[in-house]
């Protein structure tokens, strides 16, 4: 009889301890991400929206990777499109003649001139399109699909979020930047420069 | 009992009538202050001069500074009484400031001084009276400044809290993030405080903050090196809070850890507790040129601070409670900087810690930051 009690009372004992010694301070979870993992099980969404601060871009919906979100649209933002307003001849023909010239300011410098040129990406036969490696018609809004074709793994994290810029806004509907928004195509990599900001008091109180 | 042993009190300046033995002004009940002398004695000018500098400083001439403030013998009641006459002299105070000689102005001006001085712990109040302070600080800056700005006093959101990841393959070490942070959380320019460190770190040395540099000047990304940033990591059990001796410091229900400047006594415990060097105290009164300070201000966040309390990165609660990035977010044209909600299955921050082999610095001391770092 009084063993039967002592039992039952350690059972009560191990079952409270094993409840209880997982418990961050009085707050239910051992970790952060055990929190994110329970807490966001119920998620219905806030009252923040990100609409007021895109509000002011063109923006087209994309679906990548089964993500879906908003890009800002480029056809508008490039200023001579569209680009058969200028290229109405095959570009061969336009070499030749005695026109003016343009695009002089481009300057590629984009993998090596064995892998890429000015036709891996431009058809001289339809300017107002890009092309694929294919051959196949790509749009200016969609430009991403044509840097996907190599850029694989950044292409990917920018479909996630992990590669590139949100616009303004952290809450939803997502909007983010597209490829060409940070890098210039034709020279993709980014400058080295001087930093913004250089501490002059962190020297004199480490003298 | 005596006539002489009232039950209020009268200042007694050079009067000849003594005090009952149970009342004497120096608070002792024996005869030990020497203030005791026989009734109807006449006293000559000397004596008297001599009895009452005995009365008033008596045991002191032997006693340290210490000693004279904690180890006085004082009966509730003449504790009361001097209570009682200190703040007498302050309500002086006050009535001079409120007199009709005085403007509107100043009379508003000291009556906003007076409530935001006796006011609670922003902690703890309820969302009429963090309203009320709030106004009253704008209200202030109006009268001393001529300027106007706006404060919010927005809580943190429902189903909504704040993380971070860094890229550390991103990160090109430009620091346009400080530049931007300085400009938007109305730092001291003085003493030239930052929230955000950027650190260089040589290649193949890993994480080696002692040999790392966060004050580099020259062209960068240098050869042979990776950029890392620090600032405050909002941990989720974070240190900082347990230590605060006033509970000035606390985290919100959106993860950020806040401070109320206005309760914060200075002790500066929680810089010491923090493992990650994310808190920065005003030495010196904090400066801004009028030009330069954001207008569009959180009580928690960049509001102007004053001398001698703690402040720190607070995520730009100020932007994203309303739903922007914070400025650093917004400003890193590498995008090395993701912000977003934890608790929303779909956010891009989600994704990251999903996706990407994350970790956080310091992991073992289990302070839980929201702020993981990855690489591409």
């Amino acid at each position: 009889m009084n063993k039967c009690i002592i039992y039952k009372i350690s059972i009560i004992l191990c079952v409270v301890l094993c409840f209880s010694s997982c418990k961050h301070h009085d707050e239910e979870y051992h970790s952060v991400t055990d929190k994110i993992k329970a807490e966001s099980k119920d998620y219905h969404g806030t009252s923040i929206s990100s609409e007021a601060y895109i509000d002011h871009i063109n923006t087209i919906e994309v679906t990548e990777n089964d993500i879906t979100f908003l890009i800002p649209e480029r056809k508008g933002e490039i200023k001579s499109y569209s680009c058969t307003e200028c290229h109405s001849k095959p570009l061969t023909q336009m070499q030749n003649e005695d026109l003016k010239k343009a695009h002089w300011d481009i300057k590629l410098s984009h993998a090596d001139k064995m892998t890429m040129n000015c036709v891996t990406c431009h058809n001289g036969n339809d300017m107002d399109f890009l092309q694929s490696l294919t051959g196949d018609q790509i749009d200016f809004n969609a430009s991403h699909l044509l840097c996907s074709q190599c850029h694989q793994k950044q292409f990917n994290d920018w479909t996630g979020g992990a590669h590139g810029k949100r616009i303004e806004s952290w809450a939803p509907p997502r909007a983010s930047m597209t490829c060409v928004n940070c890098h210039n195509p034709h020279t993709p990599g980014f400058e080295s420069k001087w930093p913004e900001r250089y501490n002059t008091q962190k020297i004199n109180e480490r003298k | 009992m005596s006539s002489t042993n009232k039950k209020w009190f009268s200042l007694n300046l050079n009067s000849k009538h003594k005090q009952g033995s149970s009342s004497c002004g120096c608070g002792k009940t024996s005869g030990g202050c020497n203030s005791h002398k026989e009734p109807n004695t006449e006293l000559s000018e000397e004596e008297f001069f001599d009895a009452a500098v005995d009365a008033s400083i008596g045991e002191e001439r032997h006693k340290d500074g210490f000693d004279q403030v904690f180890d006085v013998k004082m009966s509730r009641r003449s504790a009361f009484k001097k209570l009682t006459a200190s703040l007498l002299i302050g309500a002086g105070a006050v009535n001079t400031s409120c007199s009709f000689l005085a403007g509107d102005e100043s009379k508003e001006k000291a009556q906003i001084d007076w409530e935001e001085q006796f006011k609670g712990n922003y902690k703890l109040m309820n969302n009429d009276e963090k309203k009320a302070t709030v106004d009253r600080l704008v209200r202030s800056y109006q009268l001393r400044t001529g300027k106007t700005i706006s404060m919010s006093s927005t809580n943190a959101e429902d189903d909504v809290l704040f993380g971070y990841a860094f890229n550390i393959s991103k990160c090109q070490g430009y620091m346009d993030c400080v530049n931007a942070c300085v400009e938007e959380n109305n730092q001291d320019r003085n003493s030239q405080m930052q929230y955000i460190r950027i650190h260089e770190m040589e290649d193949g040395k890993g994480f080696n903050f002692n040999e790392a540099d966060d004050n580099y000047y020259h062209e960068v990304p240098a050869e042979g090196h990776f950029y890392m940033g620090t600032q405050c990591f909002h941990c989720d059990n974070p240190p900082c809070v347990d230590v605060c001796p006033v509970q000035a410091t606390w985290r919100e229900d959106d993860g950020l850890v806040v401070i109320d400047y206005d309760w914060c006594v200075g002790c500066r415990y929680c810089m010491a507790a923090c493992p990650y060097d994310g808190r920065r105290f005003n030495w010196s009164k904090p400066e801004v040129p009028e030009s330069e300070i954001n207008k569009n201000q959180h009580y928690l966040g960049n509001r102007l601070r004053k001398k001698g309390v703690m402040e720190k990165c607070t995520f730009c609660v100020q932007r994203s409670r309303a739903g922007k990035n914070p400025a650093c977010v917004e400003a890193c044209p590498t995008g090395a900087r993701i912000f977003g909600n934890l608790l929303d299955p779909n956010s891009t921050i989600r994704w990251v810690l999903e996706n990407k082999k994350v970790f956080r610095l310091k992991e073992d001391l289990g302070t839980e930051p929201k702020f993981w770092y990855f690489m591409d």
